[in-house]
This record gives C-alpha cells, sequence and structure tokens, in this order.
C-alpha cells in the first residue's frame, strides 16, 4: 500500500513538474517582467499619452479636453508645416552628412597617427571629445557670439584684420541655416569620430597588409577596404546621427531662436514652440507624433542596408 | 543722575526696539511668516519679489517687512508657496488649479496673463479695500489691467516696467521726437562710426513688444473686445503696415543694421553701448542701472534716454509690464489679507526696496529713490504706457509677429505678404476648437 502511495505521489510530481517558484525562475520572462513595468510606465505610456492629446484640443490653459480631428487637420494644413519640413531636412542631411565626414577624417586622423606612433593623439581624441559635452545651450551660445554681426563678433573681427568684407552670418536667412549646420557639425563631430575610430580599430590590419603587397595606394585602400568595411558603422551612425539632429532645438533655439523669420525653424524647435509658447498641448503632441513617425521611417529605412549575418556564421 | 536716566531709557529703548526687530524677523521662515500654531491662515504664492529671494538685500528687506506685518496682525499665520523661474508654465498651472479650487488664497499674477485670470472668474473683487482715490492715482493701463467687465477691480497691479529709447548725448545731442527723428539721428551717428539704432528684431517676445509701441502710438489694436484679432483688418491694416514699414525703413536705409533681425537679447545693447559701437538703442527702463553697472563713470555720464519716438510728436506708446496681487480664496477674511499684504508690503515698500517702479504717481513722490530725475522721466513715459492683451490668441500673434518682423526685415517677403501669411496663421489658430 504504502508503495503504491509513493508511487503516486512520484507520478503526480512527475505531472505537476518543479515548484511554480522554480518554473517562473527559469523562464525568462519572469526576469523581463521589471524592465518591461518600467519601460511601459516611463516610454509606453507617455507615447500613448501623446497619441490620444494628439485627438484632443488639450491647451495649457484650458478645460473641457474634448476628443477631436480638428487639430490634426489644423496641424497637418498648416500652411507653415511644409517649409518647416524642409528646414528640417536641410538641417539634418547637413548635419549628418558633415558629421560623418569630419568624423571620419578626424578618426583616419588619429589611426595614422598612432599607426606612427605620434605622440598627442589621445590629447586630440579628447579635444575632439569636449566639443560633444557642451550642453546645446551652451554650444547655440558659443556660437552666437562667434557668428556675431556685431562690430565685435569674433569671426568678422579676424575676416576684417585680413581685410575680407564681414559676412552676415544670422541675419541672412540662407547663411542663418549654414550657420546652425556648422555648429551642429561641431558638437556632433566628436560622436561620429568615437564610432568610426572603434571601427577603424576593429579592422583586420591583415587585409591592409595584403593591399600593400598588391601595390594599393592610399586613396584605393580607402576606397576598396576602409569604405566597405565600415558600411555598417556608417549605416548604424547615420541612424544615430539623423534621430539626434531631428532632436535638437536646444542648440539652435540659443542661436538663432529659428529666425529670421522661420529660416532656421525645424520640426522640433516648431513643436516646443507650439506647446510652450502657445500653449497648445493637443498641436504640440501632434507634431512630436510626427517626428516619432519620421524618425522611425529613417531607421528603417537605413536598417534595410545593414549587411545581413550569413546564415553559416 | 537726570542725564543717566536719559541715557538708560534710550538704551531700554534701542533694547527693545533692535529685540522687537530681531523678534519680528523670528517670525518668518523659509515657508512660514508667523507662529505655526495661530488660529488663522492664509497661502500666499510669491516669485522671487519676497522673502526667499536669491538677492539677499532684497531677502532680508522682505523679511523686516513681511515680520512688521504679521505683528500688526496677530492671529495669522502666512503659508509662503514659492514658484520657479519658468513663471509662463507656474502661471499657467496657477490658473488651472484655480479654476479646479485649488489655487492659493493670494498669489503673485503675471500683469501679461492676469486676463486669462479674469476671464475664468477665478479672482475675487478687491475694491472694498482700496479707496477711489488710491485706484485713480494708478497709471491708466494699470486701471484698464485690473478692471474687469463689471467695472471693479480684481488685482493690484504693484510694478511696472516700460521701454525707452537711449542715446548717447555726445553724439546724439537732442531726443529724437518723430521716426522721421530717430532714422535721421541715427544715420548721422554712423558718421561717427556708430552702427545705427538698434531695436530687438529676431524671434522672441521682446521683438513683438518692442516694436507694437509704434502700432499703438498709432492707436492700432491687435484685438478687438471680445479679443477676436483684428490687427489685419480696416484702420488697424493701414496703422500695422505703417509701423512694419518703418521699422524696414530704418534697415533699408542703413538707419539700423541688418543684425537686428538677429538681436534677441537686451544685454545685445548693454555690450554695444559698452563697445562703443551704438549711440542709440530701444531698450528697457532697468537697462539703465545696468548700464551705471557696466559703464565707467564718465562713460554712463554720457548716457541717457526718451520716449519712443511716435510717427508724429503726439503720438507715443510704450510697452509695459509688472506684476499684481490676487485673490483666489472665497472667504473675504482672507481676500482682506490678501489686500493688506499687497497695500502694506509691496505697494509702496516693496518698489522702494527693489527699485522697482511703482504703478501710482503718488508714491514716486513718497520714496526718495523714485525723486531722481531718471524715475521721474520713467514715470512721465508710462502716462503713455500700454500693456499686451491678456488674451489666449496673444502668443500666436507675438509668434507670427515675430516671424514677420524676421521675413520682411532679411527680405524675404513684403509687409503686405507678411502681414496675410500672419493674420492667415492667426485667424486659423483662433477658429481652432
Amino acid at each position: 500500500m504504502q508503495t503504491t502511495q509513493a508511487a503516486t505521489m512520484a507520478v503526480s510530481r512527475r505531472v505537476a513538474g518543479p515548484s511554480l517558484g522554480r518554473r517562473l525562475e527559469a523562464n525568462p520572462f519572469t526576469w523581463l517582467v521589471p524592465v518591461a513595468v518600467m519601460l511601459g510606465i516611463f516610454y509606453l505610456y507617455p507615447i500613448f499619452d501623446v497619441f490620444r492629446l494628439g485627438l484632443t484640443n488639450a491647451s495649457l490653459v484650458g478645460t473641457g479636453e474634448q476628443y477631436t480631428l480638428a487639430t490634426l487637420r489644423a496641424m497637418l494644413e498648416n500652411p507653415a508645416l511644409g517649409g518647416i519640413l524642409w528646414t528640417t531636412f536641410v538641417f539634418t542631411f547637413g548635419s549628418v552628412v558633415g558629421q560623418q565626414l569630419f568624423g571620419l577624417a578626424i578618426a583616419l586622423i588619429v589611426m595614422r597617427g598612432e599607426r606612427r606612433k605620434l605622440k598627442g593623439m589621445v590629447a586630440l581624441r579628447t579635444i575632439v571629445l569636449i566639443a560633444w559635452v557642451i550642453p546645446g545651450i551652451a554650444n547655440g551660445l558659443i556660437w552666437q557670439m562667434l557668428f556675431s554681426e556685431a562690430p565685435f563678433g569674433a569671426i568678422n573681427s579676424v575676416l576684417r584684420l585680413m581685410h575680407i568684407s564681414p559676412v552676415a552670418w544670422l541675419s541672412d536667412p540662407h547663411n542663418a541655416m549654414l550657420s546652425a549646420v556648422i555648429s551642429n557639425v561641431w558638437r556632433g563631430t566628436a560622436f561620429s569620430m568615437i564610432v568610426f575610430y572603434a571601427a577603424l580599430k576593429a579592422i583586420d590590419p591583415t587585409l591592409y597588409e595584403a593591399a600593400s603587397v598588391d601595390g594599393a595606394s592610399g586613396t584605393q585602400k580607402l576606397r576598396f577596404i576602409t569604405l566597405p568595411q565600415l558600411r555598417a558603422a556608417i549605416l548604424v551612425n547615420s541612424i544615430l546621427v539623423t534621430i539626434q539632429t531631428l532632436n535638437t532645438f536646444d542648440a539652435i533655439i540659443s542661436l538663432t531662436g529659428g529666425g529670421p523669420g522661420r529660416a532656421t525653424e525645424v520640426l522640433s524647435l516648431f513643436t516646443f514652440n507650439t506647446v510652450f509658447r502657445n500653449y497648445d498641448l493637443a498641436g504640440g503632441s501632434v507634431l512630436s507624433v510626427l517626428m516619432l513617425v519620421i524618425s522611425l521611417v529613417l531607421a528603417l529605412g537605413y536598417a534595410s542596408f545593414l549587411p545581413r549575418r550569413e546564415v553559416s556564421e | 543722575m537726570m542725564r543717566l536716566r536719559l541715557v538708560t531709557a534710550l538704551l531700554a529703548s534701542a533694547a527693545a526696539l533692535v529685540a522687537v526687530s530681531a523678534q519680528a524677523q523670528d517670525l518668518v521662515t523659509k515657508d512660514r511668516v508667523g507662529p505655526a500654531d495661530a488660529p488663522k491662515s492664509l497661502t500666499l504664492r510669491l516669485t522671487g519679489d519676497g522673502p526667499t529671494s536669491t538677492d539677499p538685500v532684497w531677502a532680508e528687506g522682505y523679511k523686516k517687512l513681511f515680520g512688521e506685518f504679521i505683528q500688526r496682525h496677530p492671529g495669522w499665520r502666512i503659508d509662503l508657496e514659492r514658484m520657479s523661474d519658468n513663471i509662463g508654465q507656474e502661471q499657467a498651472r496657477m490658473l488651472e488649479q484655480a479654476k479646479s479650487g485649488q489655487g492659493p488664497d493670494c498669489a503673485a499674477v503675471d500683469s501679461f496673463v492676469l486676463a486669462l485670470f479674469k476671464g475664468a472668474n477665478v479672482l475675487q473683487p478687491l475694491d472694498e479695500y482700496f479707496t477711489k482715490e488710491e485706484v485713480a492715482d494708478l497709471f491708466p493701463f494699470i486701471r484698464d489691467g485690473i478692471t474687469g467687465a463689471d467695472g471693479k477691480i480684481y488685482a493690484w497691479w504693484w510694478n511696472t516696467d516700460l521701454r525707452v529709447l537711449y542715446r548717447n548725448k555726445d553724439i546724439v545731442p537732442d531726443a529724437p521726437q518723430t521716426w522721421e527723428d530717430l532714422k535721421a539721428a541715427a544715420i548721422a551717428s554712423k558718421d561717427k562710426g556708430m552702427e545705427g539704432v538698434l531695436f530687438n528684431g529676431g524671434r522672441w517676445e521682446g521683438t513683438t513688444f518692442d516694436w507694437l509701441a509704434n502700432f499703438w502710438a498709432q492707436g492700432g489694436k491687435l484685438v478687438d473686445d471680445s479679443g477676436k484679432p483684428v490687427f489685419a483688418e480696416g484702420e488697424n491694416r493701414e496703422k500695422f503696415l505703417k509701423a512694419v514699414n518703418y521699422f524696414k525703413d530704418l534697415v533699408d536705409s542703413g538707419a539700423a543694421p541688418k543684425r537686428v533681425a538677429t538681436i534677441v537679447n537686451y544685454d545685445e545693447f548693454n555690450a554695444a553701448a559698452a563697445a562703443g559701437s551704438t549711440a542709440l538703442f530701444i531698450g528697457g527702463n532697468w537697462q539703465y542701472g545696468q548700464l551705471k553697472n557696466t559703464l565707467e563713470p564718465e562713460e554712463f555720464e554720457k548716457w541717457t534716454f526718451s520716449e519712443i519716438p511716435g510717427p508724429t510728436k503726439d503720438q507715443r506708446s510704450t510697452g509695459t509690464g509688472g506684476w499684481t496681487f490676487g485673490a483666489f480664496s472665497k472667504d473675504p477674511e482672507k481676500v482682506a489679507m490678501c489686500a493688506a499684504i499687497v497695500k502694506e508690503i509691496y505697494a509702496g515698500p516693496g518698489n522702494a526696496l527693489q527699485q522697482q517702479l511703482p504703478t501710482a504717481k503718488a508714491l514716486y513722490g513718497k520714496y526718495d529713490v523714485f525723486k531722481t530725475p531718471a524715475n521721474e522721466t520713467f514715470a512721465k513715459a508710462l502716462e503713455n504706457g500700454q500693456a499686451r492683451p491678456g488674451v489666449p490668441i496673444y502668443p500666436e500673434i507675438s509668434n507670427q509677429i515675430q516671424v514677420m518682423m524676421g521675413e520682411v526685415l532679411a527680405g524675404t517677403k513684403t509687409p503686405e505678404a507678411a502681414l496675410d501669411a500672419a493674420n492667415a496663421a492667426v485667424q486659423a489658430a483662433y477658429a481652432r476648437p
């Protein structure tokens, strides 16, 4: 009888399996729950709320929030939106291209310097990084002083010393955009430099050795070895820099305030102005969703060019 | 013996006075004025203009004023709440709280948004606490600002500021009275190596506010009595375009440098004055003190100011701001206490302490700090003061004027086209539910 009982218990234990605690412990989702909850509360819920607010007439000063499509329509039909999207495109494109080119150039210089065991390469890397740690507002103020068109403006004073006529850096709408791109490239180049520096370090040196044996020139090595090897880094960097630039408004607000007129008013600054200057919470939410969609589409577009891992790997 | 008694009495009185004064200040803590167990209490929400000011002189001064005040009102405790420096957001939040009955009993309300508070019917009338003479002594724009549609006063506006034309007397000896005078003086100043007249022209509120004086001087109106934007209609349109063309002409003729379209800070004018690169700029009254601190005494002596020129000598205006106090509590005792705070602490003693312009003419004669020629000139200019309309659509109107000014000064749009675009955007925003 006892034997039968013991056997039954053993069977039932086998059927029931390990204890609940043990099973939860073994399940990877248990370990992901805290992260999922935190992300849900602090990231997903605000995003959901922005979507919801975009479908209302919510204002920072008003009451009686109502659901309506009028805000969505008003924002998308806003005659200024087309110009602002174009300004955003020019600013983002200029910044992404500029940051990648200068970042790659500095990374190549640092690599070459290290290969030749030149002194001061660490100092060079550090100096470049300083620009990156400067807050956006401070960056805008620094460049405002440099681009100042006052008789005591820094860059124009140097130009005058060289008998070159001063430039309307910020008061001319076209130059203002160029100035905004320059200031953003100056700040963001360090990030690209670090990404490319890490990727350059990972390139197998035997590739260059083999190319040298084959008599390849420096330009050929750059074109046929370095750039193809950096493809993934360039694409990842493009995604990151694009999203970062799309979200930039602090450097512009302190440099030009978006002016003259709307010459440098990018989408993120337009969104900020809509919410915090015009108290239009619903309108700002629609624009935030638009920014999210643009960022996602661009990120997916870049990602589709990323090299796929071989099945055999 | 008699003398000894006198000395003893004097010493005793002095000690008593010091003790009372110290006791008065002891009654003021970071977040409370008066004894913690006082039977009656009032919540008071303040900006930095109070015992928690970051300026040590102002903080001490207000501690003393509040301490003496609470001794005159025994049985009361004032719970202090401090606003952050993000005033726009603070005022918006306070309006929401007041609407739902969760606001403070008494609070500092920015004159810029006072009309929003009046429109929301959250403020209590203060008529019975101020005499008719006191109200009549206020500058006209101040009186209009605090008066509701029913003729009652709903706040007390205690300090203000204004814009004036600063000039270097060595280069521009006579104050320009009209737009033409200013243009001529600015062009003449260029012959002496100056860059012409400077004013705010970039993307920020100062551009709209400072330029509006030229529109208001002609009697132009941004909105009608119902709050509808009318600046691009009928006579207003003509006046608006005339004022825009005036600024455009200043830039096109070289009387003002093109860089005005980039100026987004009053400090730029101080810098230009210090560098000796300008002899004329339109700035705020507070800059007079800043110039005094920035320039060498002999350089500062050269600077003076006058009313902003108008289209004609008699058509003048200037933009004005400042702070008010309003009562949200429905308890009559608390409303009376709120009125007493503004009357006994702020309107007068507070102005003198912070050297901020009073809103009543009588106060300029009462305090020595306001008897200086500079402050008397400011007081005269305040007669033509005009506040921004406190309607919900104003921020969008201001935003569109800033955009328009940039486009016109940079030459990318004609004034007419820029005004039409600005009006279309404002009307679309106004029509939104």
